[in-house]
């Protein structure tokens, strides 16, 4: 399984969408999954996301592997804040 | 003509001086960090005599170039011993900047016990005792001083409250913002402390009468602010109903959050379970229901164009506070392991009464949760202990001096601070690149200090990775940056958007041009970060500063922090190197 964090107006996408709480949404894992993979399996629209995306807690992009058992938090084009040259996506190695 | 003021407490006289031709140009960090470098003795006590504080507004401060407003202030910290500067927006800055005042020098101190305040406008700057306003809450005294001297459109204040008075490491100095509430701070590092063992409680400013500034080069500027103010309505941090301007700094929790590197509880782990509830969505969301209207946030001063400041309203729709930002919602926050809104609006208030700065308190909170004195998460007991700072009770004096006096109070080992100031919201066991900077700066732990700038433009090549050690340059090109900004006036803001689009970091350079005459490119940017930064190393090298003291606490090598599972494992050498290639 997967748990995907959805934040602002992502959080239509999950069964409870309360701004104030954790918006989740757990989906079966499936061989090969990237965070694009996901996104288009949630039918999240590729305008409403933004750069600020994680996988586990590490700073990704939509080519980046989903693992099973994984948590990511996505967060939309509106919401993104994150300064992110702190940072580099989990694909470029470790 | 621009000149200098020079108030002197000891004799309580305020005169003008020339702007000396060794400053020509200077402004904002740039030129508070030159005075302090210059004219305070690097050895002296913080709270003796021969201490000052600095104030001066930016280059292009008062002009119409968007969000510019930003005031310097500068000092020797007695919070890290070393030199501080710290900023705010406010419109005070502008109506210093209209009246041709390029600094505010405060020296010297009074024989005797008392109060005063500086009254400042075209006539010149008189001083008269304040101790009226003394030990005062500062949501009482700005009002006061607006009805006495002609209201908020004619005058903006600066002050210290109880905190400042009573001469603690962790008070800041207030100004207020357009609607007139004291809650924009200079916060940082306890200059409100300085002002307080000066005897100076308030400086007033008056703008009535001045002329407007005068630009050297008209054409160059208004190209110049007119590529700014396109790149902050363009970019999607800065323009209008985006982020910033929709959700406030505090959208930051929980990102941060989902990055795994929100310090909750003292820096023991990196996720909050609370944090979508006192997140920014679940501001915007809680005043909806409180005041049933979408509330977008506000200029917390005349010019800006990104509106990033928030208010946070009571059950009855009424305001509790302004402005619950990512910093202080976090540090009375996930660093508490507070979950409740309206507590940590409460305390948030409380430290702009008492004139605290939030970061610093919030993270001696925590401390002294650690070391036992309350339980992290019990609002409303640490709602207590900020009124024990307030009332200057035996407790609230260590509690007022921050957290590494509060650490050696209670025996914790857990202080997690650089040269004395408490970090702030970034855990630097999962964002190294922060980690790089708060050991580094001149200033102490400081997100600030190396926040934002574009490495592209800076010439640094190559695929970044700050997360490598070898990016040492990059900390350094951070840096330099910032000290170059914080001297324009601007917000650090900017940089969002001027970091994206090179055209807007342009026109910022240009703008500087057509106020000041000069012919600066985008070279010259680094190269006056780079004086503002060695003034300021020069300083804390001749304070007793070494290479010793840019280093994390030892915890953070030791312990490990969730979720991530890391430890701070940059070495020690790639940290010297920042400074010495």
């Amino acid at each position: 399984m997967i748990d995907v964090h959805l934040y602002g107006k992502l959080r239509r996408f999950a069964s409870n969408g309360s701004p104030d709480s954790d918006s989740v949404v757990s989906m079966p894992h499936r061989e090969g999954d990237t965070v694009g993979s996901v996104v288009a399996r949630l039918g999240i629209p590729e305008a409403d996301l933004g750069a600020n995306l994680f996988v586990d807690g590490h700073y990704a992009d939509r080519r980046t592997p989903v693992a099973d058992g994984a948590r990511l938090g996505l967060f939309p084009d509106d919401m993104q804040l994150l300064y992110k040259w702190y940072f580099r996506p989990k694909e470029e190695g470790s | 003509m621009e000149r200098i003021l020079r108030v002197n407490m000891t004799s309580r006289t305020a005169t003008f001086e020339p702007m000396p031709e060794a400053y020509r140009n200077r402004a904002g960090r740039w030129l508070t960090s030159s005075v302090v470098h210059d004219e305070v003795p690097a050895t002296c006590h913080p709270l003796g005599p021969s201490n000052k504080v600095v104030f001066s507004p930016g280059i292009v401060t008062g002009t119409a170039s968007p969000t510019s407003s930003r005031i310097s202030v500068g000092g020797k910290s007695p919070l890290t011993g070393g030199i501080k500067e710290s900023n705010a927006g406010t419109g005070w800055g502008r109506r210093l900047a209209r009246l041709g005042i390029r600094a505010i020098v405060v020296e010297g101190q009074p024989k005797e016990k008392g109060f005063w305040l500086l009254k400042v406008d075209v006539k010149g700057a008189t001083l008269e005792p304040a101790d009226a306003w003394a030990g005062k809450r500062l949501s009482e005294v700005y009002p006061a001083l607006f009805a006495r001297f002609g209201g908020k459109a004619k005058v903006d204040i600066c002050a210290i409250g109880a905190a400042g008075e009573f001469r603690m490491a962790a008070a800041g100095v207030c100004f207020n913002d357009q609607e007139g509430r004291p809650s924009r701070y200079a916060g940082r590092g306890g200059l409100g402390a300085v002002l307080g063992s000066k005897g100076l409680k308030a400086i007033v400013v008056d703008d009535t009468g001045a002329k407007e500034i005068p630009l050297a080069d008209k054409a160059a500027f208004d190209q110049g602010r007119r590529k700014l103010g396109a790149a902050l309505g363009e970019h999607a941090i800065t323009k209008p109903k985006g982020a910033l301007n929709s959700y406030g700094t505090a959208v930051l929790v929980n990102i941060l959050n989902e990055a795994g590197g929100l310090p909750t509880r003292n820096f023991r782990e990196g996720r909050f379970e609370g944090a979508a509830k006192i997140a920014g969505e679940a501001i915007f969301a809680g005043n909806k229901e409180r005041t049933g209207a979408e509330l977008y946030n506000h200029a917390c001063s005349p010019g800006c164009v990104i509106c990033c400041s928030n208010t946070w309203h009571r059950p009855d729709g009424n305001e509790h506070t302004s402005c619950i930002e990512y910093e202080s919602d976090w540090a009375f926050g996930a660093d508490c392991g507070i979950d409740n809104l309206d507590h940590i609006a409460e305390l948030n208030l409380l430290c702009n009464d008492y004139g605290l700065d939030t970061i610093e308190t919030g993270g001696t909170l925590a401390v002294a949760a650690d070391g036992g004195l309350w339980r992290f998460g019990d609002g409303k007991r640490a709602i207590e202990l900020l009124h024990e700072i307030g009332k200057g009770t035996p407790l609230g004096r260590i509690l007022g001096n921050g957290a590494v006096v509060t650490g050696r109070a209670f025996g914790v080992a857990r202080v997690p601070h650089v040269k004395g100031q408490n970090m702030p919201a970034y855990e630097p066991r999962a964002i190294k690149g922060i980690g790089m900077t708060y050991a580094v700066s001149t200033m102490g732990a400081d997100h600030t200090s190396g926040y934002t700038i574009a490495p592209e433009i800076l010439g640094v090549s190559g695929k970044l990775d700050p997360l490598n050690p070898d990016k040492a340059e990059l900390a350094r090109n951070f840096q330099y940056a910032t000290g170059f900004l914080d001297t324009t006036g601007h917000c650090l803001f900017i940089a969002f958007a001027i970091l994206d689009i090179a055209s807007g970091f342009e026109g910022t350079v240009e703008e500087c041009n057509g106020v000041l005459g000069t012919t600066w490119t985008m070279n010259d940017v680094a190269r006056i970060g780079k004086e503002v930064l060695n003034l300021e190393r020069d300083f804390n090298r001749r304070a007793g500063f070494t290479a010793l003291d840019d280093r994390l606490p030892e915890f953070m090598r030791v312990e490990s922090l969730p979720p991530h599972n890391t430890v701070w494992d940059i070495a020690d050498d790639e940290l010297d190197r920042v400074f010495a290639p």
